[in-house]
C-alpha cells in the first residue's frame, strides 16, 4: 500500500491510499470517491506528463508518499 | 466588521474550534443528535458545492453548538428571516454582534445567562429549518466564542492536555452511517497511529484521508482488490524479527518467516550478493579442479620422451624388426613379377595395350572438333592466346543448327561494343541519319535499313553474325583477309590517278563545245519545252546537225540561258545546212522553232549591220522571208546563202556596247530568258506587229534592242525591204542622233537617249502613285541603319568590347535640359535639384519655406519688369510730368512741416 497525495492548488488536496499495481483510471476513481468529482474529469500530472489511465502507478515510479498535481477537464 | 479586533477575533476563533471539538467528545449523547441533524440539513441544500473543510467546519460548528445549545437555537432562528446565500445577518444579531465587539473579553456572568435564557427560548419556539452553511458557521463562531468567555477557567486547564486530545479527536465518526457520505466522504483522518506513523506525508501537509478500512469499503465499491497493507507490519515485523534473523545468520529462512504475525505473506527478502558471489566462486574453484584432473589423466597415458621402450633400447630386437620390413618389401616385388610373368604366358599384355591405345584414340581429340561453328570473327582470336569455348546455349529441340562454341567474355565484349554504338547514335534522331552516307572499309557505301539498331529486337534474331568453322580452310580465308587488309592499308589516305588521261590543254576563255554540251542548263525551260516537243522530234531535228559550230558561247554567259533545242537551230541556221521542214500539224512545234530562227536572224542583222552595206543585207535578208513563206506554205527545202559569220571585233564591241544600256538583251538579262520564247506573251504583240505591217514605230516601241518577231505568215512585200532597211539603220547599236531641229519630239527623244531626261519606268510601280503604300516613318538610311546595328550587334557578340561604338555621322542632336516647374517657370539647377528632390523624397518644403519662396518669386518678377530708367514708383515719370505741366525745368518742394528734409523732399512727397 503507498499513500500518494493529489493537489489540485485551488484548495482541494486528498491523501489517497492506494496499491502500486493499480491503474491510474483506479487512482483517479479513488480520488473522485475523496473530493466528491467524477473520475472521468480527473487529470492527473507530475510537470508535463500526463499520466494514463490504463497504466499502472508502478509502471509510472509513482511510489510512497508522492505528490501528484489535480487538474480538472 | 472590518476592524482590527475582528482579525484578532478570527484567530481566536480557530483555537476554540479545536477547544470546542474537544469539548463535543465529552459531551456524547448529544453528538449523535446534532449529527442528524446536520445530515438534514445537507441533505436540503444538496444544490450547493462545499469545500469539505468547510463541511468540517460546519459540522464541528454543530456539535459545539451542541455543546452550547443556545447559540444553536439562535442560528435557526435566523434562517427563517433569511434562507438565501448571502450573509445577511438580523438586526437583532447585528446588535449582539456590536455588543460582542464592544463588550469586552471578560463578561459578566450576569450577561452570559441572560443570553442563554434567551436563546432556550427561542429553540423551545422555533423547530429548527435548514440552514446555509456559511450562515450557520458564521453564526456558530459566534456562539463559540460565547461558549469560550463562558468557560474561560477551565479551558486553561484543558489547554495543556491538548496534544493529547487532539490525536484522540481525529477519530472518525463511522463510516458506515450512510450511502451518500461514502459519496463525498466526510469522514476526518485515520483512526488508527501505527497507519499514520509510518505515513511519508506529514500531518500538517495532509488533505483528505480516509483509513484503510474505508478505503477497502471503498475500492470493493469500485472492484478493486483490497489493499495489500502488510508493507506497514512488514516494516515492523522486520524490525521485531531483525534480532531473530541475527540470531539465525545463516540465511535459512523458512516459509513461516515470510509470514507476518497475521499469517499473511510478507516479501521475499532479497537476495545476499555476498553469499551468491561466494557460491559462485565455489563452483568455478570445483570446475577448474574437475578439468585439471581429466587433463592429467590425459597426459599420463602418453609416453614422455624419458620413459624406455623395450624394443628401441634392445639392440637385438631393434635389428630383428628392421630385418623383417626388408623381407616384407622383397617379398611383395618377387610376387608382382611372378603375376607379370603369368599374363604374358596368357597373351594378357598385348590385349591391354591394344585397350590403351583404343582408348587414346577414342578420346575427344583435335580432328573430333572438325565442323564445329566457332561464333566469333576469326580475327578476335590472337595468335598465341588461348581461348576456352564453350558451347552455346540452345534449344534442346534445335538439332538443325548443330554445336556452335562460344566463349562468354567475348560474347559479352560484342554486347558492349554493340551497346556503345547504339549509345554514339544521337538519341535525337533515333539513330537514323538519313543524310548520313556510311562506307565500308573497302569504300562501297553500305544500304542500311530504316532504324536498323531495333532490327535485333524486332526480328529476335541478331545479324548474321561473323563465324567460321573449324578444319575449314581456315588458312586461306585468313590470307585472303590479310590480302585485303593490306591493299586498304595502302590505300588508306592516298588518291588514285591515272598519268595517262591527263592530256595538258590550253586554258580557253570560251568554252569548248564538248564543255558546252555537258555544261548544265536549267531544266525548266526544257520542262516547259516538252509539254509541245516530243523528244522524236527534237531527234530528227538533231540529226543532221553537226558538231564543229564556230558559235562558241562566251564565257560571259551570253548562251548561258539558251536551250540545247535554240542551240542546236542555231547552228543549223548558222551553217544554212538543207533542213527537211516538215508541214507539221504541229503547229507548236512549227512556232517554236519559227521564233527561233527569228530570233536567230535578228542576231544575225545585228551583228552584220554595222558596216552597213545594203546589198550584203539584202543577201542576207531576201531569202529569209521566202524561206519563211516556203517552210510555211509548202515545206520546200531551201537552201541558205552563206555559211560564215564575218565576227569582227568592232562590231563586237560596239555591238556590247549598245546592248549594255538595255535591259533585256540576251547577255544582260537577268530575267529567264523564257520571256522571249514565250510564245503566248509575245503572241499578241505579234499579231499587232502583223496588223500594222511591221511599222518602225512598234519595233522602236518594242524597245531598242529586244528581239522582235517576224510574221511568218506574213508576205513580206518589196517595200518592207526598205522599211527593213531603215529599221535597220534606226536599230544600229549606237543609234543614230535625233535632230534636235526637227521637232519637240526629237528633242525630247535626244534627252531622254542622253539622260537628260528620265523616261518614267511603267513596269515598276510608281512612286507617286503608290505613295500612300510607302511607308511613312521609315527610310532607307532607316533600313541601313538596322543592317548595320545588326552587324555591329553580332560583330559585337563575336569580337566582343573591343569594338568601338560607332556613331552615326550625320546624327547631332540638339539636347536642351530644362527642368519646368508647375507654374512653368524653368528652374535654374538648384531649383531644379529641390525640386526632384522634394518629388524623390516625396516630402514637400514647409508652409513657411513656400510663402518665402513664393514672395521671391514676385520681387523677381517685379525686378524683372522694372524699368530701369525709372525708380519702382515711377517717381521720375511723375516729375516729368509735372514739369510738362508747369514747363518749367525744376519742381518747387515746399510744405513741408519737417524741416529737416532738402528742398526737393516735399513736393515729391505730395506727389505721392
Amino acid at each position: 500500500m503507498i499513500e500518494i497525495t493529489c493537489n489540485d492548488r485551488l484548495g482541494k488536496k486528498v491523501r489517497v491510499k492506494c496499491n502500486p499495481d493499480d491503474t491510474i483510471g483506479d487512482l483517479k476513481k479513488l480520488i473522485a470517491a475523496q473530493t466528491g468529482t467524477k473520475h472521468e474529469k480527473i487529470v492527473l500530472k507530475k510537470w508535463y506528463t500526463i499520466y494514463k489511465d490504463p497504466i499502472r502507478l508502478s509502471d509510472y515510479e509513482i511510489h510512497d508518499g508522492m505528490n501528484l498535481e489535480l487538474y480538472y477537464q | 466588521m472590518g476592524s482590527s479586533s475582528a482579525g484578532k477575533k478570527h484567530k481566536k476563533d480557530k483555537k476554540h474550534r479545536h477547544r470546542s471539538r474537544s469539548l463535543e467528545r465529552r459531551s456524547g449523547v448529544e453528538e449523535d443528535e446534532v449529527q442528524i441533524l446536520d445530515r438534514h440539513h445537507r441533505h436540503k441544500k444538496h444544490k450547493e458545492h462545499r469545500h469539505k473543510h468547510h463541511r468540517h467546519r460546519e459540522r464541528e460548528g454543530g456539535e459545539s453548538g451542541s455543546g452550547g445549545r443556545a447559540s444553536e437555537v439562535i442560528s435557526l432562528e435566523e434562517s427563517d428571516s433569511d434562507s438565501s446565500d448571502c450573509v445577511e445577518v438580523p438586526i437583532e444579531h447585528a446588535k449582539t454582534r456590536v455588543r460582542e465587539r464592544e463588550a469586552p473579553p471578560p463578561p459578566t456572568i450576569r450577561e452570559r445567562v441572560r443570553d442563554r435564557e434567551r436563546d432556550r427560548e427561542t429553540e423551545v419556539s422555533a423547530p429548527p429549518p435548514p440552514q446555509i452553511s456559511k450562515h450557520l458557521d458564521y453564526e456558530r463562531r459566534r456562539e463559540r466564542e460565547s461558549d469560550r468567555e463562558r468557560e474561560s477557567r477551565k479551558r486553561m486547564m484543558r489547554e495543556k492536555e491538548r496534544p493529547r486530545e487532539r490525536s484522540r479527536s481525529q477519530s472518525p465518526p463511522p463510516p458506515s452511517t450512510s450511502r451518500r457520505r461514502d459519496a463525498a466522504p466526510p469522514p476526518p483522518t485515520i483512526s488508527s497511529s501505527s497507519s499514520r506513523s509510518y505515513s511519508p506525508i506529514p500531518d500538517n501537509g495532509a488533505g483528505d484521508v480516509l483509513s484503510i478500512e474505508e478505503t477497502n469499503k471503498l475500492r470493493a465499491k469500485l472492484g478493486l482488490k483490497p489493499l495489500e497493507v502488510d508493507s506497514g507490519p512488514t516494516k515492523s515485523s522486520a524490525a521485531s524479527s531483525h534480532g531473530e534473523s541475527h540470531a539465525k545468520s545463516s540465511g535459512e529462512k523458512d516459509l513461516s518467516s515470510y509470514k507476518d504475525e497475521w499469517g499473511e505473506f510478507l516479501h521475499k527478502p532479497a537476495d545476499n550478493i555476498k553469499e551468491k558471489k561466494q557460491a559462485e566462486k565455489l563452483r568455478d574453484k570445483l570446475n577448474l579442479r574437475k578439468e585439471k584432473r581429466f587433463l592429467e589423466e590425459r597426459l599420463a597415458r602418453i609416453k614422455t620422451l624419458g620413459e624406455s621402450d623395450e624394443e628401441t633400447d634392445n639392440t637385438s630386437k631393434w635389428v630383428d624388426r628392421n630385418k623383417r620390413v626388408v623381407n616384407e618389401r622383397e617379398e611383395a616385388k618377387r610376387k608382382a613379377k611372378e603375376l607379370e610373368e603369368l599374363d604374358e604366358a596368357f597373351g594378357v599384355a598385348e590385349m591391354v595395350e591394344e585397350e590403351k591405345q583404343k582408348a587414346r584414340q577414342r578420346a575427344y581429340g583435335d580432328n573430333s572438333l572438325k565442323g564445329l561453328r566457332v561464333d566469333h570473327d576469326m580475327d578476335d582470336f590472337g595468335e598465341g592466346r588461348t581461348v576456352i569455348l564453350t558451347l552455346k546455349d540452345q534449344d534442346v529441340l534445335n538439332e538443325e543448327d548443330g554445336d556452335t562454341l562460344v566463349n562468354v567474355n567475348m560474347l559479352d565484349d560484342e554486347r558492349y561494343k554493340k551497346n556503345v554504338a547504339n549509345k554514339k547514335q544521337n538519341p535525337l534522331s533515333y539513330g537514323y541519319d538519313v543524310y548520313e552516307e556510311q562506307y565500308d572499309e573497302l569504300g562501297n557505301p553500305i544500304e542500311r535499313s530504316i532504324l536498323e539498331k531495333y532490327d535485333d529486337d524486332i526480328d529476335g534474331k541478331p545479324k548474321k553474325r561473323k563465324n567460321f568453322v573449324i578444319g575449314e580452310n581456315v588458312e586461306e580465308q585468313r590470307d585472303q583477309r590479310r590480302k585485303l587488309l593490306e591493299i586498304k592499308t595502302k590505300l588508306a589516305g592516298k588518291r588514285l590517278e591515272t598519268l595517262q588521261d591527263t592530256n595538258l590543254q590550253l586554258a580557253s576563255d570560251t568554252y569548248s563545245t564538248a564543255e558546252l554540251a555537258t555544261f548544265k542548263k536549267p531544266k525548266k525551260k526544257i520542262k516547259k519545252l516538252r509539254q509541245k516537243l516530243k523528244a522524236e522530234d527534237l531527234e530528227q531535228l538533231a540529226e543532221p546537225s553537226t558538231s564543229g559550230s564556230s558559235n562558241f558561247g562566251s564565257r560571259h554567259g551570253r548562251y548561258r540561258d539558251a536551250d540545247d533545242i535554240e542551240m542546236k537551230d542555231e547552228e543549223q541556221e548558222t551553217k544554212s545546212t538543207q533542213i527537211k521542214l516538215e508541214l507539221d500539224d504541229d503547229d507548236d512545234l512549227e512556232r517554236v522553232l519559227s521564233k527561233a530562227r527569228r530570233l536567230k536572224q535578228k542576231e544575225n542583222i545585228i551583228k552584220k549591220s554595222l558596216p552597213i552595206d545594203v546589198a550584203a543585207i539584202e543577201r542576207d535578208i531576201k531569202p529569209e522571208p521566202v524561206q519563211e513563206v516556203n517552210s510555211a506554205t509548202s515545206g520546200i527545202i531551201l537552201s541558205g546563202t552563206d555559211n560564215n559569220i564575218v565576227l569582227n571585233a568592232t562590231a563586237e564591241f560596239c555591238r556590247t556596247l549598245g546592248d549594255i544600256p538595255t535591259y533585256g538583251m540576251a547577255g544582260n538579262r537577268n530575267e529567264d530568258s523564257n520571256d522571249m520564247m514565250d510564245f503566248d506573251n509575245n503572241e499578241q504583240q505579234m499579231d499587232e506587229h502583223m496588223d500594222g505591217h511591221g511599222d518602225e514605230a512598234s519595233v522602236s516601241g518594242h524597245g531598242h534592242g529586244t528581239w522582235n518577231s517576224v510574221n511568218p505568215d506574213e508576205v513580206m512585200q518589196p517595200a518592207d525591204f526598205d522599211n527593213l532597211g531603215d529599221d535597220l539603220e534606226d536599230r544600229a547599236i549606237l543609234d543614230e542622233e535625233p535632230d534636235v531641229g526637227a521637232g519637240v519630239a526629237n528633242a525630247l527623244r535626244l534627252a531622254l537617249s542622253k539622260g537628260y531626261l528620265e523616261k518614267e519606268e511603267k513596269n515598276r510601280p510608281s512612286n507617286t502613285k503608290m505613295a500612300h503604300l510607302q511607308a511613312k516613318n521609315y527610310s532607307i538610311e532607316d533600313k541601313a541603319a538596322g543592317e548595320e546595328e545588326k552587324v555591329g550587334r553580332r560583330d559585337r557578340f563575336h569580337s566582343g568590347p573591343i569594338m568601338d561604338f560607332k556613331d552615326k555621322e550625320t546624327f547631332k542632336p540638339n539636347v536642351k535640359l530644362d527642368y519646368i516647374d508647375d507654374n512653368g517657370r524653368i528652374l535654374n539647377l538648384k531649383e531644379a535639384f529641390r525640386y526632384l528632390s522634394h518629388k524623390f523624397h516625396g516630402k514637400g518644403p514647409g508652409k513657411n519655406k513656400i510663402e518665402k519662396r513664393l514672395k521671391k518669386m514676385e520681387q523677381d518678377g517685379l525686378m524683372k519688369t522694372m524699368s530701369s530708367t525709372d525708380t519702382p514708383l515711377g517717381t521720375l515719370t511723375m516729375l516729368q510730368q509735372k514739369q510738362k505741366e508747369t514747363k518749367t525745368a525744376y519742381v518747387v518742394l515746399s510744405g513741408s512741416n519737417k524741416t529737416t528734409s532738402g528742398v526737393g523732399g516735399a513736393p515729391i512727397a505730395k506727389f505721392k
